[in-house]
């Protein structure tokens, strides 16, 4: 193990930031020291300059390159449309909406069995690691013998929630998920925000992932 | 050998092991020599409290001169011996015997009650930490399988060590588990025609290594990682077993024997393991007049103005100690009592019960504290009185007025009925019999939410540490008694329970130079490694 340590060391060119220690296990995870400079300018000047910057940039974009973009392709129709898009800063939310990428951490789901049950079996996992507290789970014992344990009650508290998805890490047989792309909705009372356990499994699917992982397992069919 | 080392006594015994020397008494095996040394040799079926199985083969060490590993739970110490348990021999067969002890397991963590204190859990991530090489089913046996009223068998998870079997056995004195079947089909049940029912049958689960045997009270309400444990003493019986609050969200929710070999070795009964469940009913919260809810002032104003009538003609008034309540509860009322020149001092206390005595844990007296309400009111000079003279006084109208510590009084229901009619001020942490006729009842601290002491039937005193703290307005007992006492012009400078100790010790000879134990912190089970 050491050796093939010394060995990325080495091999590695010394440039770019000053590596303290690489994983013996994967070479690409280390640990790199980051030179922050001190902040020398305390008025932020510079900083709201380019700021500034920025904005008008946009603002000029938005005002000016859509006809451009338009005139300069002299075609209109599909393409037109999407230069049109590409280029404007300023999204028409809501009937325009960004498109998220694939790992965005929205509202949670509880994912389903193949007979639609909940396929969660209320280990605490989840509500251990959160940070935030915001998971409450009572078991419960179920009546399949092969199941054996269950959530009688599952609620997640979205006002609490801090987007972390250590839930999701946590969670040894895919029963909760944060891929709904969605966001937490506007509500006026507090309590409105918790999400129960039929909220949370209107929003499940059948899952895909084998219980207990790959291969054979204590629970195979004979 | 022994007289030519002069510095080891005849009955010790010298041996090497990894290196360092250690002498132990003679006869102790080598698995507890190293556990002294801090070297904790892995193990499931050897238990200190238990008889030598030795087949689990997980305790294999090398001993010089031997030719084969032996297993260190088995082998007795000898003067010269050279154990190695860090050697590549023995720990690769610790190693592999791990392996063969997995291969069957089902690796149910996520729903299985044991995760988080499993012996089998912690050696896999001390010893092994591989993956599985087994590429064939695994045998399946029956899950969920009801031995009886208290526990339910996952025969699955069951890895053979036999110690659920030997505690019936040898704690118990009953036979009631067997294996049956050979090889990797053998199987953990009851014996044929017996369930799992005698009265210590939760301390199986205990001392299961794995999570095969789970208490049904216990099953699926938490994970052990979620809980904090603090160090009590059970109140169910006069022997004061020694064991761990097991709480999280100032809530008890199971007690676990503690070791301690002068009361109860590793063990505890069932009734015992039961009475946290009382710590949340019938709670008195508040302090009450007329069975309202009213808070401590005007209680405390009530109690004073009758008090004072009363005490006019101080023979008239009768004080109960509980033999339920902790030594400072009782030591201050007693105080107090002297302080008013009480006429009558009664002990209050639960009948008791004497078909469950045996000659093991369980006592007739139910009552946690009995020998030590007596020993203090010797000291004091007080003259106890039973139940049935509380009864007679009541009924005699010699008492006036009564101020109860406790709600158990041992009294029949007629008693009970005339005691509703005279003035009875009741400190009480539950409200249920003459605390629901009292006309003043100030809420006070079970035991789990208070520090104080007991004293258990061989006059050992014991230290209670409070796990969370009292519902509502209640407050220790003895500092009720304090504001009592206070409502009725008699003052006492306690602060803390440690200064009605201290004072207690100075006039109770029985607990003459007993300190006080400090507070214990709760310990993070998700910290505490492995039990069982």
């Amino acid at each position: 193990m050491s050796s093939s340590h010394a060995h990325d060391e080495s091999a590695e060119p010394q440039k770019g930031p000053k590596v303290l220690a690489v994983s013996p296990k994967n070479p690409n995870v280390r640990t790199i020291q980051v030179v922050r400079p001190e902040n020398a300018d305390t008025t932020f000047l510079a900083a709201t300059a380019t700021g500034l910057g920025i904005t008008i940039r946009h603002f000029g974009k938005n005002l000016l390159l859509p006809r451009k973009s338009v005139e300069a392709l002299g075609q209109g129709g599909a393409a037109a449309h999407v230069r049109f898009k590409n280029d404007i800063e300023t999204i028409q939310y809501p009937e325009e909406k960004v498109q998220y990428p694939e790992r965005y951490r929205g509202l949670h789901r509880l994912m389903l069995r193949d007979d639609g049950a909940v396929r969660c079996v209320a280990c605490m996992c989840c509500p251990t690691v959160c940070p935030a507290h915001c998971i409450t789970i009572v078991p419960e014992e179920s009546s399949d013998p092969s199941i054996e344990k269950r959530p009688a009650v599952f609620e997640i508290d979205e006002l609490r929630c801090v987007v972390c998805g250590l839930c999701v890490e946590a969670c040894p047989c895919d029963a909760i998920r944060m891929d709904t792309a969605e966001h937490a909705k506007p509500v006026e009372e507090r309590w409105e925000a918790v999400e129960n356990k039929a909220s949370l499994m209107g929003r499940g699917i059948r899952s895909t992932a084998t219980q207990g992982g790959e291969g054979p397992t204590w629970r195979d069919k004979k | 050998m022994s007289e030519s080392t002069p510095a080891a006594p005849s009955n010790m015994v010298t041996l090497t092991i990894d290196g360092q020397t250690v002498a132990v008494p003679k006869g102790t095996n080598v698995l507890e020599a190293a556990r002294t040394l801090g070297t904790d040799i892995s193990a499931f079926c050897y238990h200190p409290g238990l008889s030598i199985a030795a087949c689990c083969r997980q305790c294999l060490v090398s001993i010089e001169k031997n030719p084969k590993l032996q297993p260190s739970c088995q082998s007795a110490v000898a003067e010269g011996m050279v154990v190695h348990t860090k050697d590549p021999q023995s720990t690769l067969a610790r190693k592999q015997m791990l392996e063969f002890t997995l291969v069957n397991h089902p690796i149910d963590c996520p729903i299985c009650d044991k995760a988080g204190e499993c012996t089998l859990q912690k050696l896999y991530f001390d010893h092994d930490n591989a993956n599985s090489r087994v590429d064939t089913p695994k045998v399946h046996k029956d899950k969920a399988v009801d031995l009886g009223p208290t526990v339910v068998l996952d025969q699955e998870r069951c890895i053979l060590c036999t110690r659920c079997i030997r505690v019936c056995d040898e704690v118990a004195g009953v036979h009631q588990l067997e294996m049956s079947q050979r090889g990797d089909h053998e199987t953990l049940g009851t014996a044929p025609g017996a369930k799992l029912d005698n009265p210590y049958s939760l301390n199986v689960v205990d001392v299961c290594p794995v999570g095969a045997l789970t208490a049904k009270d216990f099953r699926f309400t938490m994970r052990a990682w979620e809980l904090e444990a603090t160090p009590s003493i059970c109140q169910g019986c006069a022997t004061g077993c020694n064991l761990e609050i097991h709480h999280k969200n100032e809530r008890a929710w199971r007690l676990i024997p503690r070791h301690n070999d002068d009361v109860n070795q590793y063990w505890m009964c069932d009734d015992g393991r039961f009475t946290y469940r009382d710590l949340r009913e019938e709670r008195l919260a508040v302090a009450t007049v007329g069975g309202l809810p009213s808070g401590w002032d005007r209680a405390l104003a009530r109690a004073g103005e009758r008090l004072a009538a009363v005490l006019k003609q101080s023979s008239s008034l009768g004080v109960v100690l509980s033999a339920t309540h902790s030594n400072e509860d009782n030591f201050a009322l007693a105080m107090l009592a002297k302080a008013w020149g009480a006429g009558r001092i009664f002990l209050g206390a639960r009948a008791a019960v004497p078909e469950r005595a045996d000659d093991k844990l369980r006592d007739a007296d139910v009552n946690p504290n009995t020998a030590g309400v007596n020993a203090i009111a010797k000291a004091l000079g007080l003259t106890l009185g039973s139940g049935a003279d509380l009864e007679e006084a009541v009924n005699a109208g010699a008492v006036h007025a009564v101020v109860v510590l406790g709600d158990a009084l041992n009294v029949s229901e007629q008693a009970l009925a005339r005691l509703a009619e005279i003035e009875v001020i009741a400190i009480a942490s539950h409200e249920r019999g003459v605390v629901k006729q009292a006309k003043v009842a100030l809420p006070v601290a079970a035991w789990a939410e208070l520090a104080g002491t007991v004293t258990n039937r061989k006059g050992l005193v014991q230290r209670m540490h409070a796990a969370f703290p009292p519902p509502g307005q209640a407050i220790p007992g003895w500092e009720a008694v304090v504001r009592l006492a206070g409502a009725t012009g008699v003052k006492f400078s306690w602060t803390h329970a440690r200064e009605v100790f201290k004072d207690m010790t100075g006039k109770v000879s029985e607990l003459s130079g007993h300190t006080w134990v400090r507070e214990a912190r709760p310990l993070q089970l998700r910290f505490a490694g492995s039990r069982g």
